[in-house]
């Protein structure tokens, strides 16, 4: 347990995903010094590739990414979990996984890469639910572009195909050309019904982008894109460490260090996993270390000066967890075959029901026709059912040429009772102890969820399908936000417009954590594009000091 | 996974920062297997009885590769099956349970006895004879249509589903299309005609 001080720099981020190594690029390309902070190992794609193959659970999106012990993360969305320990009326809907490793969560994403939309950053003001975020579509708008380039993510021309969120520049690169499913499903969704289906925009080259090759659709975003053409947080890191900036894997941040005035903080401590303790020093340091590890990390630095936490002053920090708590079926069509999982895992939305007057009463949600390998799902089917040989061969075939899996991100509102805390019974072996997460689903939320069920069964009709198998409850989505929110108000909220805590000057958050609401599209974008201005500001800081 | 590291110190299995392995016990073991196959089908071997690392003598054969090879034949209406996969597949499934040694003999000799038409006709005569067959024969497909025995991958690309279907799809991971494959018209499939050989169980689908 010896404390000394190994390390300095000008700016410290604790958190190698998306956002701490994209910030991390930017300050080093601007000569400001970094160094990065991350929990986990760092390992290479091929050794999550090898894991993937020799896995049995293939849909296990944690699967590939054993944790390690200094650094766990939630092994499966079961509940109970052994890491993540949800509770309250809806803690199945809460079981979320994420990945503590060099480079973020983003290992396993589907590089969906929405813009959010204006009505998103205002919910409040326009619809009189939850809350304002502390800026508006158009602060956001070039960091948007900027995530994108970064990323490389493809997209609809917005003149054949407007996505609603106003663009002052085209996608860097041209739309993903959609599977035969997806072309069948949208005909039927165009013919059918007064709703339509759009090219979802993706990080995931459609020529080669930033070293990396054009999509083979090899259909394996998630858990593993085998050949590196979709975007994730790693390529990040090694553009950063490229450039200079230093990473430091396995190393547990567990305290967070202030002056007498507690108005700014001085220095972060780590362990290594043999519990030695480092202190490393800086000028500004950057949490961005996942919805759920950033207000941990935050509750675990309590001490006297801050008892509730840091950056706890208003009380919410680990408030307001929100997620995209979804409905999903999976289903047998009646149709033609579709054969679903030729190319990649997700590339076509039905985007209606983002956004209307109704979301005064009900949250607003998008639909997606997952285009997903169904083969194993269809031989395991296949065997239940009792088939044996020849008649065993025929019905996977056709199992595996027309099952269909719908899901959906439903909007959820801040409410500060859903509430993360610290496990009283339960650490890890560095002594931290793990996360605990009360869940309640917002009536908002739930009328939302009943409203996906209706045009579900409207769809189910439409394709004529037959054995629906609805996931029980409600599906988690991944997508935690809102341990450490957004506001004007340091009363009710923990950071401010720019992502910098009220509490601490020179600390910030870059996180999924910080969104004041959390709209409908994957998360990752915004969170990318709040990272870059996050970067954007501390240049200019540095520039005027 | 994390359970079979936690019993060890970091620097038993944490030497290199690509060291993290799944399971790599267990798939080091799939692997000497496999190679032990090799070696032992060149010598006429078979699975022994041992226990693994108990002996290195061999003892009575649990069950002849052989008579497992036409026990799969059989189920899976297929006229020839790859040997080497069959014994890596059979090495495993005599571990399911300790009753299962026994359980694949005798159903062995009830084919023997019976010699079914189809592998249908098999699968309703065997469980008719000792419903306990179901798990069994459903273990058998398991290991041939998905690779995965005993829990494991056995084989991933080579497994017969991706037989079946590999004029329409690629196993993940390993497509080869070419640029935008995805977009042209994959073949049509007709509404099976086929019923059901066995009871039908409840599919337990595992977590994301």
């Amino acid at each position: 347990m010896s404390s000394e001080q190994t390390l300095s720099a000008d700016v410290v981020i604790v958190g190698s995903g998306v956002a701490g190594s994209s910030i991390a690029n930017e300050l080093v390309r601007a000569g400001i010094s970094v160094i990065v902070l991350e929990a986990g190992p760092r390992v290479d794609r091929q050794h999550f590739v090898e894991n993937f193959r020799n896995l049995e659970n293939k849909p296990s999106y944690q699967g590939p990414f054993p944790a390690v012990p200094w650094a766990r993360h939630p092994p499966d969305q079961v509940t109970p979990n052994d890491y993540l320990h949800t509770a309250g009326p809806d803690a199945e809907a809460y079981q979320q996984v994420y990945l503590r490793m060099m480079g973020g969560t983003t290992w396993h994403w589907a590089g969906c890469a929405w813009r959010y939309l204006p009505s998103d950053f205002e919910l409040k003001t326009r619809y009189g639910q939850g809350r304002d975020w502390a800026l508006k579509y158009d602060d956001l708008e070039p960091f948007y572009y900027q995530a994108e380039v970064m990323m490389g993510v493809c997209g609809p021309d917005p003149a054949k195909e407007d996505l609603g969120s106003p663009r002052k520049q085209p996608y860097p690169m041209d739309a993903l050309p959609i599977s035969y499913a997806a072309q069948e499903f949208r005909k039927l969704i165009a013919e059918k019904t007064p709703w339509r289906v759009v090219h979802e925009p993706q990080a995931r080259n459609t020529r080669p982008y930033d070293g990396r090759p054009t999509c083979e659709g090899h259909n394996n975003c998630m858990p593993i894109c085998p050949i590196g053409a979709m975007y994730n947080g790693s390529y990040s890191v090694y553009h950063a460490e490229a450039a200079g900036a230093k990473f430091v894997a396995n190393a547990v941040v567990y305290r967070i260090e202030r002056d007498a005035a507690n108005k700014r903080v001085t220095a972060v401590h780590y362990y290594d996993p043999e519990k030695t303790s480092h202190r490393v020093t800086g000028k500004y340091f950057v949490i961005a270390a996942h919805c759920i590890e950033t207000a941990k990390l935050l509750l675990v630095s309590a001490d006297e000066q801050s008892p509730d936490g840091v950056a706890n002053s208003s009380g919410h920090v680990g408030r307001n967890m929100m997620d995209h708590t979804g409905v999903q079926v999976t289903f047998i069509s009646g149709d033609k075959a579709l054969w679903p999982g030729r190319g990649p895992l997700e590339t076509n939305v039905i985007d209606n029901f983002r956004d209307g007057d109704w979301r005064n009463e009900r949250g607003a949600y998008l639909v997606h026709m997952v285009d997903d390998n169904q083969v194993d799902l269809a031989t395991q089917m296949a065997i239940a059912k009792g088939y044996v040989g020849r008649e065993l061969e025929e019905r996977i075939r056709y199992l595996a040429a027309h099952t269909v899996r719908l899901f959906s991100h439903n909007e959820a509102l801040p409410d500060p009772e859903n509430r993360l805390t610290l496990s009283k019974t339960k650490k890890d072996i560095l002594g931290i102890p793990h996360p605990d997460v009360y869940y309640k689903l917002p009536e908002y939320t739930v009328k939302s969820c009943e409203h996906t069920r209706k045009v579900f069964r409207e769809l189910i009709g439409l394709m004529h399908g037959t054995d629906e198998q609805w996931t029980p409850g409600y599906f988690p989505q991944d997508h935690p936000s809102g341990s450490t929110i957004m506001g004007v108000d340091p009363k009710d909220s923990v950071v401010d417009g720019e992502c910098r805590t009220h509490d601490h000057d020179n600390l910030f958050i870059a996180s999924s954590s910080v969104f004041s609401t959390v709209g409908t599209g994957n998360i990752t974008l915004t969170v990318a594009a709040l990272a870059l201005r996050v970067a954007d500001t501390l240049k200019k800081e540095f520039a005027h000091a | 996974m994390a359970t079979d590291r936690n019993d060890q110190p970091p620097s038993g299995w944490c030497a290199s920062p690509n060291a993290i392995r799944l399971r790599s016990a267990l798939r080091l073991s799939r692997r000497n297997t496999l190679m032990g196959v090799a070696a032992g089908a060149a010598l006429g071997g078979s699975a022994w009885a041992d226990a693994p690392g108990t002996s290195v003598t061999p003892s009575a054969p649990l069950m002849a590769p052989d008579h497992f090879m036409a026990l799969s034949r059989r189920l899976t209406d297929r006229p020839a099956l790859d040997a080497r996969i069959g014994a890596a597949l059979l090495d495993e499934l005599l571990k399911v349970d300790a009753k299962r040694p026994q359980q694949l003999r005798k159903l062995h000799a009830l084919m023997e006895k019976t010699r079914p038409k189809s592998g249908s006709a098999f699968a309703r005569e065997a469980e008719k004879a000792d419903p306990a067959f179901r798990d069994v024969i459903r273990e058998i497909l398991a290991g041939w249509y998905r690779g995965v025995a005993n829990g494991r991958v056995v084989v991933y690309r080579s497994a017969l589903m991706f037989d079946i279907t590999k004029d329409a799809i690629f196993p993940k991971t390993y497509a080869a299309g070419g640029p935008f494959y995805w977009t042209s018209k994959p073949p049509e499939v007709a509404p099976p005609t086929g019923t059901p050989a066995l009871p039908p169980i409840k599919l337990v689908i595992e977590p994301t």
